[in-house]
């Protein structure tokens, strides 16, 4: 994939999350729908590529006010996230060489790669982890919004320990997909359902978007890689 | 201001590295403000089951629970130590939920406030201490 396709591809994919974001934020607060409606205003213009560096950056500058608003993270690493990809992005179209523009969007690629790895590293360090107790321990005791039918799966504990040695395995091979463009696909397609499964079971629908967002610009960093 | 920003620059994805006492929050009605509270009503429970269409809208448009992972945070915090401004942000919460009529008042209260409630494994023992309570605030006052 060339550069300027993943750009663009990784933009419509951010607006569409950023559009949905804005949504759930004009259903909020007074103060939150003031700034649901700018995100949901510059994400549209975003969407259709109209000035794209003044519209990121208008984008960085209300994230930054968002983080204030909500003294850090409204929705935790899904703001991280969008706010990472929007700084990438932005970088790459105004640094003023094609090398430290593959460097901003080299970053991004590392850091989507290295979201995977370190949360499965942080897990198989964790004894409570390798044992399967830690995943029994969020699907019954964390306060994420889990229907009370669902939460009973906390009480198979071979199912709690299959699911968590499978997110463990797969989080830290994840870099290893990048050796190969059919490998890497295959990840991302099983680490797209693996948000998907978090969006429906946690409710944490911002991070599929988002994530989703960053993957066309993996597929150009491995492209960039192999042609090396 | 740095503090804010340097997470986004240099993120940690350690996702549930831990976990830890896990916040539930229940309201309670008083007719004046120095009444104690008896009658504790979760804030928000869970449904009991999610139908398939359902699931699929929060996939495009979730904005309660995403409100909810924002309280849950800022109840965190409070585990951590007292902030005004995280307890503001849940009362907020709450009055605007009983504003929209999402909750009903009691008759005659004239008051609400909420508590947070640790529910944490010690071993195999599972408690739920209560860590902290609001100070009530006017019905009337509502945002």
């Amino acid at each position: 994939m060339e550069l300027e396709t993943a750009v663009r591809f990784s933009e419509i994919a951010l607006a569409f999350a950023l559009i949905l974001q804005g949504l759930e934020y004009c259903r909020g607060l007074q103060s939150e729908k003031v700034l649901g409606f700018i995100f949901l205003f510059l994400s549209v213009l975003l969407l259709v590529g109209f000035q794209p560096v003044f519209v990121e950056a208008g984008l960085l500058v209300v994230s930054i006010i968002s983080l204030r608003r909500f003294q850090g993270p409204y929705n935790g690493g899904s703001d991280c996230m969008s706010a990472l990809v929007l700084l990438c992005l932005l970088l790459s179209h105004i640094v003023p060489t094609k090398f430290w523009q593959e460097i901003a969007l080299g970053y991004l690629a590392f850091q989507l790669c290295f979201s995977y790895f370190q949360s499965g590293y942080i897990k198989i360090i964790n004894a409570d982890w390798r044992s399967g107790q830690a995943l029994h321990d969020v699907f019954a005791i964390t306060a994420y919004p889990i229907s009370e039918n669902i939460r009973r799966l906390a009480h198979s504990s071979r199912l709690m320990l299959i699911m968590t040695w499978l997110v463990i395995l797969f989080e830290l091979a994840f870099p290893l997909s990048l050796l190969n463009q059919t490998t890497l696909i295959i990840a991302l397609i099983v680490a797209a359902c693996f948000h998907l499964a978090n969006a429906c079971l946690f409710g944490l629908n911002r991070f599929f978007w988002i994530w989703l967002s960053a993957y066309p610009i993996l597929l150009w960093f491995q492209a960039r890689l192999l042609a090396n | 201001m740095l503090k804010l920003i340097l997470p986004v620059l240099f993120p940690s994805w350690r996702f549930f590295s831990s976990i830890g006492p896990s916040p539930r929050i229940h309201i309670a009605f008083l007719k004046n403000e120095n009444d104690e509270a008896g009658d504790w009503q979760e804030f928000r429970p869970k449904p009991f089951k999610i139908s398939f269409a359902k699931g699929l809208l929060r996939l495009f448009h979730n904005p309660q629970w995403n409100e909810m992972l924002y309280i849950n945070t800022c109840a965190e915090r409070l585990f951590e130590g007292y902030s005004e401004m995280r307890e503001q942000e849940i009362m907020h919460r709450i009055q605007s939920a009983i504003k929209a009529g999402e909750i009903s008042t009691n008759t005659g209260a004239r008051y609400v406030t909420y508590r947070i409630s640790a529910l944490m494994r010690e071993g195999q023992v599972v408690s739920q201490p209560v860590t902290f309570i609001a100070n009530p605030v006017l019905l009337k006052d509502a945002v």
